[in-house]
């Protein structure tokens, strides 16, 4: 009796400390977003369109929104491949504003024409500062193609 | 005016009333005018929910869109199987598949016991109030509501016509065509397009006549806690292996249908809903092994195993509730609903009184003045195992539970690890070594040989922490080439870095302990218990076999990702690097509805299929065909699965992902050792089918 009581007692604390332990790292380490920010591929997003077009419009930049989800197993290999590539990271923060659509919060969001429809994600659109769909990366495309889409989408809002 | 099939949901409610108020009548000897109406109630409750079930699959056979549930699950191009199936397509229907089994479980009880003594009773008291309790879940949001009583609804509520609303919704669904007052709708959504499936036709009915099952192990439990009468372990016993059977091959199936139907090249994510379903599965089978123990000598787990009962009946509610609530991201759930809440007060209700009636029995019991066995005995190890059951569901019900509630508490959302596997992988590892362990010390432990097999036992243990070490490229427990590696926190990479030879050791050592103990057993004259030693023998010959299956192929899988074979190059063997080459051999596309039923609107399933073969330098090693099916709900991906390597060597794996840009996307995976997943699987099922075979004959 007093060995069960024992291995009991320590099998006890053990699960005890993974649950704290895990918590813990979770919340310091693997966070993917909170109220107004989406922490993906080592990247903020915003997660207001509305306030992501405004700053567009004052920089002058283009908009890169980046449909996802929790559940999809190509968005995860996506953030650290693609979006998690040192120069697709310079790119989108240099010369993008970024904003990300979580599809199990923001599934009725929609805006013009940019409602998540269909395509599965991972879904990458391109808007001008207007809010004009210039260009999309669909599924988990590699870095060189994403940046070969999102340099000619740059240069296209330059040039205007 | 109340539908017909509402009607019988109220009438089985008022009829098992009866049934209860007879037993508690007679349970505090306040008379017994209702007691011969007990079993014939319980009966035609049964008999009613059954009627109610068939009702349902009637109105989706016909393709009735007059009501809401079928037009959202099914359409008229489908296949009859399909529409079948579409029944327990949403939450409605599985709740009624999920009530019905549990009176059918009532049912059962009350003819073999004809409720001749107190245990029966009071079991089919507790099996009647859950039976209530989810006949008013289901009638929460019945399958049987219609839209002209929603559109009525609506009308009154927003003060407009009748037709307007009509008009609106119209227009607000398209796909469900015009609607008329006799007939409804004239088309229906369809089911969602991963559901179309052979696999998914029987996946949700084992999953739910299983988790339904658990009803009884718990009722007993609760009875034996609460009286601690003898019998409750006996007349549970074959009840609780049943459910076993039933929710272990609902979750292989659905691993299978993952794995033949999902494109994944897995038949194992870790998706919330699919672990929540794991989780009752782990306890029940730690019930069981405490109930082997405990029918022995009363005394053993005389805690433990009624707990452990009890607590798969909680845990088969959490997953009800991982699956409606919305709160899990998962690719399973269907929404939002408002029987969540009911849910979790059930829940906290019963988790409270029983832990209360655990710990009430806990300090009764007696302390026993046994001598002193030391640590090492049988009763101790098991002991043990036990407990590993229950780390190994907590580590499953920490993983979906905590980010869940992290949203919850403070609006955050956060993953279990860089990569949502990894958690479970890295806390699930270590703990199923000493599965492994106390499986090969203790099935075949002799008290006389005692000292020889905990000297045994140390070696393995040594080898174990040995092939722990190796440095390889690969065959680590977490992908040191994986772009997550570098993310991960030190405990993970710690844990991660434990190189997975170290799971044959135990592996072999179990296989060992399995053969050494199913020789004990061939040399026993009596017919019977060599049938059951059988059994017993291939249900621990499939842990073994699993795990390889599953700890080979997750590891020292090849793939070869985004190929892309442009259309014009049929018919040529083209290289895709690893001295792989695929020749396409034909593309074509067909609409999945039958000759018979397309009509002017069939074509909502369409289906590409690619002919492929596979080859490795000239020798051809697979071919088979891919299929790319898109329809409601978006896509889905059936991939070429062609076993042509082997046992050991695998799955020539090709996923195929609708043509698109001129090309032919395909991903190969070359899978080895998984069919040795699927023979333990078979094995699981056939071993407790001959153990409850056993059990049937005679008295035990």
């Amino acid at each position: 009796m007093k060995t069960k009581k024992l291995i009991t007692i320590l099998v006890l604390i053990m699960i005890l400390a993974i649950a704290v332990g895990t918590y813990n790292i979770s919340l310091s380490k693997f966070k993917l977003s909170d109220q107004n920010t989406s922490y993906l591929g080592g990247l903020n997003w915003s997660r207001s369109l509305d306030k992501s077009l405004l700053q567009a419009q004052q920089e002058n930049k283009p908009v890169a929104m980046y449909f996802w989800a929790v559940w999809c197993q190509y968005c995860a290999k996506f953030q650290t491949d693609t979006l998690g590539n040192p120069q697709v990271k310079k790119l989108l923060e240099e010369d993008f504003i970024t904003v990300a659509m979580d599809l199990d919060v923001d599934k009725y969001v929609s805006y013009g024409s940019y409602s998540y429809s269909g395509y599965p994600p991972p879904k990458v659109l391109f808007l001008d500062p207007s809010g004009k769909e210039l260009a999309g990366i669909y599924g988990a495309q590699d870095a060189a193609y994403f940046i070969s889409v999102a340099t000619k989408v740059r240069d296209q809002v330059r040039s205007k | 005016m109340i539908d017909f099939g509402n009607a019988l949901l109220y009438a089985s409610i008022v009829i098992s009333a009866v049934a209860l108020l007879g037993l508690l009548l007679k349970e505090f000897k306040k008379g017994e005018v209702f007691t011969n109406l007990v079993t014939p109630a319980i009966l035609l409750s049964a008999v009613l929910l059954t009627f109610a079930y068939l009702l349902l699959t009637y109105y989706f056979v016909v393709s009735d869109f007059s009501y809401e549930y079928v037009s959202q699950w099914s359409s008229r191009d489908l296949p009859v199987i399909y529409k079948i199936s579409g029944t327990w397509g949403g939450q409605q229907g599985t709740y009624l598949l999920w009530v019905m089994a549990i009176f059918l479980s009532a049912a059962w009880l009350a003819l073999k016991t004809k409720h001749a003594t107190p245990l029966a009773r009071r079991m089919q008291i507790i099996t009647l109030l859950i039976g209530i309790y989810f006949i008013v879940l289901t009638l929460m949001e019945t399958p049987f509501s219609t839209w002209l009583e929603f559109f009525k609804q609506q009308a009154v509520t927003y003060g407009v016509s009748l037709e307007n609303v009509i008009r609106f919704y119209e227009q607000q669904y398209p796909q469900y065509g015009l609607f008329s007052m006799e007939k409804g709708f004239t088309e229906g959504g369809g089911l969602n397009i991963e559901l179309v499936n052979f696999w998914m036709v029987i996946h949700p009915p084992l999953i739910f006549i299983g988790y339904a099952a658990t009803t009884i192990p718990f009722a007993a439990a609760i009875v034996y806690l609460l009286t601690k009468g003898d019998g409750w372990e006996e007349l549970s016993r074959q009840w609780a292996r049943f459910t076993w059977l039933f929710l272990g091959m609902g979750i292989a199936v659905g691993g299978v249908w993952a794995y033949v139907a999902l494109g994944w090249g897995g038949f194992w994510a870790w998706d919330p809903v699919e672990t929540a379903s794991f989780i009752p599965w782990l306890t029940l089978t730690g019930f069981l092994h405490a109930a082997a123990l405990h029918r022995k000598n009363k005394t053993n787990f005389s805690i433990a195993a009624p707990m452990l009962a009890v607590a798969t009946f909680i845990l088969v509610l959490y997953a009800a509730i991982v699956v409606r609530s919305g709160l899990f991201s998962s690719l399973h759930t269907f929404g939002e609903s408002s029987t969540g809440t009911v849910l979790i007060t059930a829940i906290l209700i019963i988790a409270l009184v029983s832990l209360a009636l655990g710990m009430r029995r806990y300090f009764e019991e007696p302390e026993t003045v046994e001598e002193d066995r030391g640590f090492w005995n049988k009763t101790n190890i098991f002991y043990i195992a036990l407990l590993v059951f229950v780390v190994l569901a907590f580590v499953s019900f920490w993983g979906i539970t905590f980010p869940a509630f992290i949203q919850i508490t403070q609006n955050v959302k956060v993953n279990v690890a860089s990569d949502t596997k990894n958690f479970f992988n890295v806390w699930s590892y270590p703990f199923t070594l000493i599965l492994l362990l106390t499986l090969g010390f203790c099935l075949n432990y002799k008290e006389s040989v005692k000292e020889k097999q905990k000297k045994t036992l140390f070696i393995v243990m040594g080898l174990t922490i040995l092939t722990m070490l190796p440095r390889t490229d690969n065959f680590y427990l977490l992908d040191h080439n994986s772009p997550f590696w570098v993310r991960e926190p030190g405990i993970y990479k710690l844990i991660g870095s434990i190189s997975v030879l170290s799971i044959f050791p135990p592996l072999i050592y179990a296989a060992a302990s399995v053969i050494g103990y199913l020789n004990g057993y061939t040399r026993t004259a009596n017919m019977r218990v060599r049938i059951k030693g059988i059994g017993i023998t291939m249900v621990h010959i499939a842990v073994v076999l699993i795990i390889i299956g599953a700890v080979v192929s997750s590891t020292s899988t090849t793939s070869i990702d985004m190929i892309n074979i442009p259309i014009g190059a049929q018919g040529q063997l083209l290289d895709v690097g690893n001295g792989y080459g695929i020749r396409v051999v034909e593309l074509s596309s067909r609409s999945l509805a039958d000759s018979s039923s397309a009509g002017a609107d069939s074509g909502n399933y369409n289906v590409q299929s690619v002919k492929l073969e596979v080859y490795q330098g000239n020798n051809k090693i697979g071919s088979g065909t891919a299929e790319y099916l898109q329809g409601k709900g978006g896509s889905g991906t059936y991939p070429m699965v062609s076993p042509s390597l082997g046992l050991f060597a695998g799955d020539v794996y090709v996923i195929f992902q609708g043509t698109g840009g001129g090309a032919i996307p395909l991903t190969l995976k070359i899978i080895p050792a998984i069919d040795l997943a699927w023979i333990g699987i078979i094995f699981f099922a056939v071993g407790i089918i001959l153990i409850m075979f056993v059990k049937s004959k005679g008295r035990d």
